[in-house]
């Protein structure tokens, strides 16, 4: 079975950061993911190192551009899935998927249908599959991913960050998708405010399952812009890391 | 059967993808060529079970590399036509994906496929077993295939040349299939994808009309109720015709009542005024009758500009979306321009006066010759003066239902000029019953008309408060 993994927060909590670390785990260990970038605002693909040119987004406009001009009896999921493997990026251990442009102003009511039915079999691929999502969690309230196994909000140590992860949880509940777990880590923590949050995060029933020290080589990482993916074992964010993974039985 | 060979066949393999990592070889596919293909022949034409390859088997290919793939059946038996080509065709996309460690996407002259290097550690190692495998199933899944014979083209010279070929079968297969009409098939196609923000709309796809978003032909419907009959499209049997001009069927209106939970019960797929189609909100294009030249105009979302009726796309959309039957506004697909049924029982093209340029310039080809012309946009006529002024000009020939109007008007003056001579009224006048159905208040109130002759501009029932 696959494990779907989704991973959300605010912007600047270091999700992506998250995401790349728990990818980088999983790939020595000889499992294969898929990693979708489905934050238009993220950039999963430098973090871990990789380049993805188009996304899901452009084959969407693809089919809506070119329906017309297509033979009339041709199988157009079948050249959906076709043009979505396009665009998955090859890496060894892992793919990535990128979501891309946000839809236009036409009807992707069809095309959401028929992406649907092509996720579900391709995620069947993967041992897991590492979502780095946009707070809004909108690629699930389309369903076009239907079940998560573990949700995961990341947060930094403000109290702010911590409401967004209850704001997910409230907002989880009005989905219609499938959404096992809910789970906080919590990201560039300190000693002075360590406390304070496992604190807050109890007040607001989330599970915290991880802590992520603040690690001098990711900002230096961050500064250059150069990815995550090749983070010696002994970092500090590494290892808390692999710590959460086997809680979530990575 | 399955034993002699080195991979298993089932449809569980279905969707399983090889990826770079575990690919032995990559064949077709974006960055190569190849097709695959599917002919009838005469049953003495071919040899049952032949093989034929020319060009590099699978055991001389190097392990990552990547080549093209012509894959060519010829198929013949009794009940063999050329128009099974197409559906026996698709098959192989499905029969290929049923042996283990082949990938196969797509169809035609896109095919990709990948074999994995496990699929040739268990020992496959000849296309001859893949090219057997598949016509083991062709035969024993599609029965009437009595004779298959195979050639599978690895060299990029040959296959290039046997593309040109295959482009010209496809392309006579594309004229055959564009030429299917309403009236050549039983079975329509619903779908309801639209109904979670729409509960009332009923969309009907056609081989003459496409869905109002422009995204499913009657084909797409074909295909996907194949795959999950339940799904958002379905099948609707077409039923007794009742007006073939104005494109009603029995089977559709049976459908409309329970799609739309009794809120319509007649829906003609072809008419403008007289029980239009349902328009849901992801219409590509409203249409709407402008009745000082009574004629029709259409506007498409990327127009951002006023029509000459002075509205612009997004409050005629407002006006006309929401799954309701409106007479004077329609949703279409772009592609129902391309009908020959589009709007017949109104005249068809004939009664369009107005469309923005470039909406205009999409369908330019099949607009009839006589009237393209005729058909104002943005740059010749921006309201209704000018419009009026360019269809007298150009002659269009919606000035004879002007003449008519004008006797008309003449003949009868207390008879009240109704907006449009063509709308819903001349249902009403035709003596028969007709029984209203209550609003969704749920009052229960019924009006019946028995051998009226009325003719009226607008009717206002509220509840009295």
């Amino acid at each position: 079975m696959t494990q779907v993994i989704a991973i959300t927060g605010k912007g600047g909590t270091g999700k992506t950061a998250i995401a790349a670390l728990l990818i980088r785990y999983l790939t020595k260990g000889n499992k294969v993911v898929l990693a979708i970038d489905a934050d238009p605002d993220s950039n999963l693909p430098e973090t871990l190192g990789c380049e993805a040119e188009k996304g899901i987004g452009d084959m969407k406009e693809f089919m809506l551009k070119e329906r017309d001009n297509l033979p009339p009896d041709i199988n157009k999921e079948s050249i959906f899935e076709s043009k979505i493997y396009e665009v998955l990026t090859e890496m060894p251990r892992y793919d990535l998927l990128v979501m891309g442009r946000p839809e236009g102003s036409g009807c992707y009511c069809y095309a959401n249908n028929l992406l649907r039915g092509i996720m579900d079999r391709l995620v069947k691929n993967y041992d897991v599959v590492i979502i780095d999502t946009a707070a809004g969690l909108e690629h699930f309230s389309r369903k076009i991913i239907r079940d998560v196994d573990d949700l995961i909000v990341v947060t930094d140590g403000s109290r702010r960050g911590l409401r967004t992860g209850e704001r997910i949880r409230e907002l989880v509940g009005e989905l219609e998708a499938n959404v096992r777990n809910i789970y906080v880590i919590a990201n560039k923590v300190t000693d002075v405010n360590k406390n304070t949050i496992s604190e807050t995060a109890k007040e607001l029933e989330l599970e915290l399952i991880g802590a992520v020290e603040v690690d001098e080589m990711i900002q230096e990482r961050d500064l250059v812009g150069s990815p995550l993916f090749d983070l010696p074992d002994d970092s500090v964010a590494v290892q808390e890391v692999e710590n959460i993974a086997k809680k979530l039985k990575l | 059967m399955a034993d002699e060979f080195p991979f298993e066949i089932s449809p569980m393999f279905e969707g399983e993808r090889v990826r770079k990592d575990g690919m032995y070889v990559e064949l077709a596919g974006p960055k190569s060529k190849g097709f695959e293909l599917v002919k009838s022949v005469e049953m003495d034409e071919i040899e049952d079970g032949k093989f034929t390859l020319i060009g590099p088997d699978l055991s001389e290919m190097e392990e990552g590399s990547r080549h093209p793939i012509a894959m060519i059946y010829r198929i013949a038996g009794e009940l063999v036509e050329q128009d099974l080509e197409a559906i026996v065709e698709r098959r192989n996309h499905d029969f290929q994906n049923y042996i283990q460690g082949v990938m196969h996407l797509n169809q035609r002259y896109d095919i990709w496929i990948r074999v994995s290097k496990d699929a040739m550690k268990k020992g496959l190692n000849s296309f001859e077993q893949i090219a057997k495998a598949t016509m083991m199933l062709f035969k024993n899944e599609l029965p009437f295939i009595e004779k298959i014979e195979t050639t599978y083209i690895t060299d990029m010279a040959e296959a290039e040349k046997e593309l040109e070929v295959a482009m010209e079968a496809y392309k006579a297969r594309d004229e055959r299939t564009r030429d299917l009409h309403d009236e050549d098939v039983d079975v329509f196609y619903g779908c309801t994808l639209c109904q979670s923000f729409a509960p009332t709309n009923v969309c009907v796809v056609t081989p003459d009309r496409i869905s109002l978003c422009g995204a499913i032909n009657w084909f797409d419907g074909r295909a996907a109720a194949k795959v999950d009959p339940e799904g958002p499209q379905f099948a609707i049997e077409k039923g007794e015709v009742i007006d073939a001009e104005g494109g009603e069927y029995s089977g559709v209106n049976a459908l409309a009542k329970s799609l739309s939970n009794g809120e319509y019960d007649r829906i003609k797929l072809h008419s403008f005024f007289e029980f239009p189609h349902t328009s849901c909100g992801c219409f590509e294009v409203v249409g709407f009758y402008i009745p000082e030249v009574d004629g029709i105009g259409w506007v498409d979302r990327d127009f951002t500009g006023i029509a000459p009726n002075g509205l612009p796309f997004s409050t005629m959309a407002g006006q006309t979306g929401g799954g309701k039957q409106i007479v004077g506004f329609l949703g279409i697909g772009i592609n129902y321009f391309r009908s020959p049924k589009f709007i017949e029982a109104d005249g068809g093209w004939d009664r369009v006066v107005w469309m923005p340029k470039n909406l205009k310039d999409k369908v330019l080809a099949d607009i009839p010759e006589g009237i393209v012309d005729k058909v104002a946009t943005e740059e010749d006529a921006s309201d209704l003066e000018s419009l009026k002024a360019f269809l007298k000009e150009k002659d269009h020939p919606i000035l004879e239902r002007w003449v008519e109007e004008e006797e008309e008007e003449d003949e009868a003056v207390e008879e009240t000029a109704a907006a449009a001579p063509t709308m819903q009224m001349p249902m009403m006048a035709a003596g028969a019953p007709m029984a209203m159905p209550a609003g969704s208040g749920g009052s229960g109130v019924k009006i019946i008309l028995k051998n009226a002759k009325v003719s009226i501009d607008r009717v206002i029932i509220k509840k009295s408060e």
